[in-house]
């Protein structure tokens, strides 16, 4: 039960960057490699925010959110937006850098010992047989609500219809007079609030690290492949699984016998890519692909 | 916008000018000097072999692509630097050859989409939103379908879908290619009623086709393109006893 719980909240993280990621990888075609960095940023804003500024709770999380936005948008407007057009696949090289550059800057910044923004024990209680805080329990809420008022937005709302629109036949979209580059600055910029979330969430149940980008980053990219490229349900979905199986992985005393050590714990994402590229190279919601 | 009216008998401008196109892609002339005019309510074929620059020349057209040299006028209105979206907004259509059709949102859904991305004043003044989307599925045949993924449709009716959501978003310029490709025989001749309607309406219709039976019924003139070049422009009848027509698709004659 404590396996299911911990894989819970860890999968409602990996969902909320997970998601921002689909979303912009089914509309732009295009990777962010330094998204792990916008979810960090996001966090440490919060933290400063609050611990350094002192802002309470409820001020600090929408600044920590706006930052990540900012960060998105610069990171768009600079490093992107540029390159997408002549191949999509440049944006990869450049956001590698960009990540680089960021994880120096964030070092310098905040340096290397751990950073929470709610400093301190937090409570525990019993649930079910597992022992979760109260503040966890707020988070997955939190990213429940998140992402089914995401979900709205998405399936019911003008915009959301035409983000869909774009991503289902970009031309056509175009021809009946939708702005898709201001509709793709929009989705970049709403990733970086998403992946900005996660790093509060991170910031909040754990701490904040400078080195946790990049395992960040590749299990957010585990779960939109293995989801189906560009399906965001399939990603969120994954994203929860994959955790789950993090969890079950170096969680279990495997044949009675022996326990996984915890440090494999991130070799579970990419296993989890690999065998699925091997049974089904469209992932589990894959029929829905980008046209091209 | 302004809101002066024009109409097929008092304008003297042309609703569409193509002056000098040109469009090199890494060294391959793909269009070289198109020039012409269409005037509002014309219906224009554009026909040539495979690869000849047909869909190049819609895609310049549509702003997809930006021609290296020459200007493109919209009711005197130069739109060659303008984005794709803003020329929709303006009121060029498009339909597409592989179905510019959205797979996963329900026809209903398909038609609001493009009723919600016009301008608000032009949606206004089309009337009830609720009451076109219903007239626009009307018109396609598709009333009872409404609820139904897109994508479940046959081609001949994504066509019809395509065609009625292009006319009743309010568009004046139709760029149709390949309107019958992908419909079944049975279903052409919806489709080439629902062309006709357009005429009636004094919509300008530019039409790529390949059914040259097809084009000479519906065509006010024909535009001849091979190897990117406007090679004639002329009326049905005349283009289709022409000598440069069957040197194009069949090569030139020795005997003659």
């Amino acid at each position: 039960m404590q396996l299911l719980i911990n894989g819970l909240i860890a999968g409602s993280l990996a969902a909320l960057i997970a998601a921002g990621l689909a979303l912009v990888y089914g509309v732009l075609g295009v990777f962010n490699l330094a998204l792990g960095q916008i979810v960090l940023v996001g966090g440490y804003a919060t933290w400063w925010f609050c611990q350094v500024a002192g802002l309470p709770l409820f001020l600090g999380i929408p600044a920590g959110l706006v930052t990540g936005g900012l960060v998105a948008w610069l990171t768009f407007i600079l490093f992107v937006k540029p390159f997408y057009k002549h191949h999509r696949f440049l944006p990869l090289v450049t956001t590698i850098a960009l990540s680089m550059i960021l994880d120096g800057l964030i070092l310098l910044l905040f340096q290397e010992r751990p950073r929470s923004i709610l400093p301190g024990m937090k409570e525990t209680m019993l649930l079910f047989g597992g022992r979760v805080s109260s503040e966890q329990l707020v988070l997955i809420a939190f990213t429940l609500v998140i992402l089914f008022g995401f979900a709205y937005l998405f399936h019911s709302t003008a915009v959301g219809r035409r983000i869909r629109a774009v991503v289902q036949h970009d031309h056509a979209a175009m021809s009946l007079g939708i702005n898709a580059p201001s509709l793709h600055t929009l989705i970049f910029v709403l990733s970086g609030v998403f992946a900005a979330a996660g790093g509060i969430f991170i910031g909040i149940d754990q701490n904040l690290t400078p080195t946790l980008a990049f395992p960040i980053t590749i299990k957010a990219y585990a779960a939109i492949i293995a989801g189906g490229k560009g399906n965001f349900w399939g990603a969120i979905v994954c994203a929860y699984l994959i955790a789950l199986l993090e969890q079950v992985v170096v969680g279990i005393h495997w044949f009675g016998v022996f326990y996984i050590p915890a440090g494999y714990q991130q070799t579970v994402a990419l296993l989890f890519i690999i065998v699925f590229l091997l049974l089904k190279p469209t992932g589990i919601f894959g029929s829905v692909s980008r046209s091209a | 916008m302004t809101s002066i009216q024009y109409s097929a008998t008092v304008s003297p401008m042309p609703i569409l000018s193509l002056n000098g196109i040109s469009l090199t892609i890494q060294n391959h002339r793909i269009l070289q000097d198109v020039s012409f005019d269409v005037k509002e309510g014309e219906i224009i074929g554009l026909i040539g072999p495979n690869g000849s620059g047909k869909t190049t020349l819609f895609n310049v057209l549509s702003g997809f692509l930006q021609p290296s040299k020459g200007t493109i006028a919209f009711r005197g209105q130069d739109i060659t630097t303008l984005i794709p979206s803003r020329r929709a907004r303006l009121g060029i259509g498009r339909v597409f050859q592989h179905f510019g059709i959205f797979r996963e949102m329900t026809l209903e859904e398909n038609v609001r989409v493009a009723l919600e991305a016009l301008p608000r004043e032009q949606r206004r003044a089309l009337g009830d939103l609720e009451e076109l989307i219903g007239a626009t599925l009307e018109m396609a045949t598709l009333k009872s379908h409404a609820k139904q993924k897109a994508g479940s449709l046959s081609g001949g009716q994504m066509r019809l879908l395509e065609i009625a959501r292009t006319l009743k978003s309010g568009k004046e310029l139709f760029l149709l290619d390949e309107p019958t490709a992908g419909v079944s025989p049975k279903m052409t001749h919806q489709v080439a009623d629902i062309i006709q309607e357009l005429k009636k309406k004094g919509k300008t219709v530019l039409i790529i086709e390949h059914d040259l039976p097809f084009i000479g019924r519906i065509c006010d003139r024909v535009v001849v393109l091979d190897l990117g070049k406007v090679v004639l422009i002329d009326e049905p009848e005349k283009v289709r006893q022409s000598r440069a027509l069957k040197e194009i698709y069949f090569g030139a004659d020795p005997t003659t």
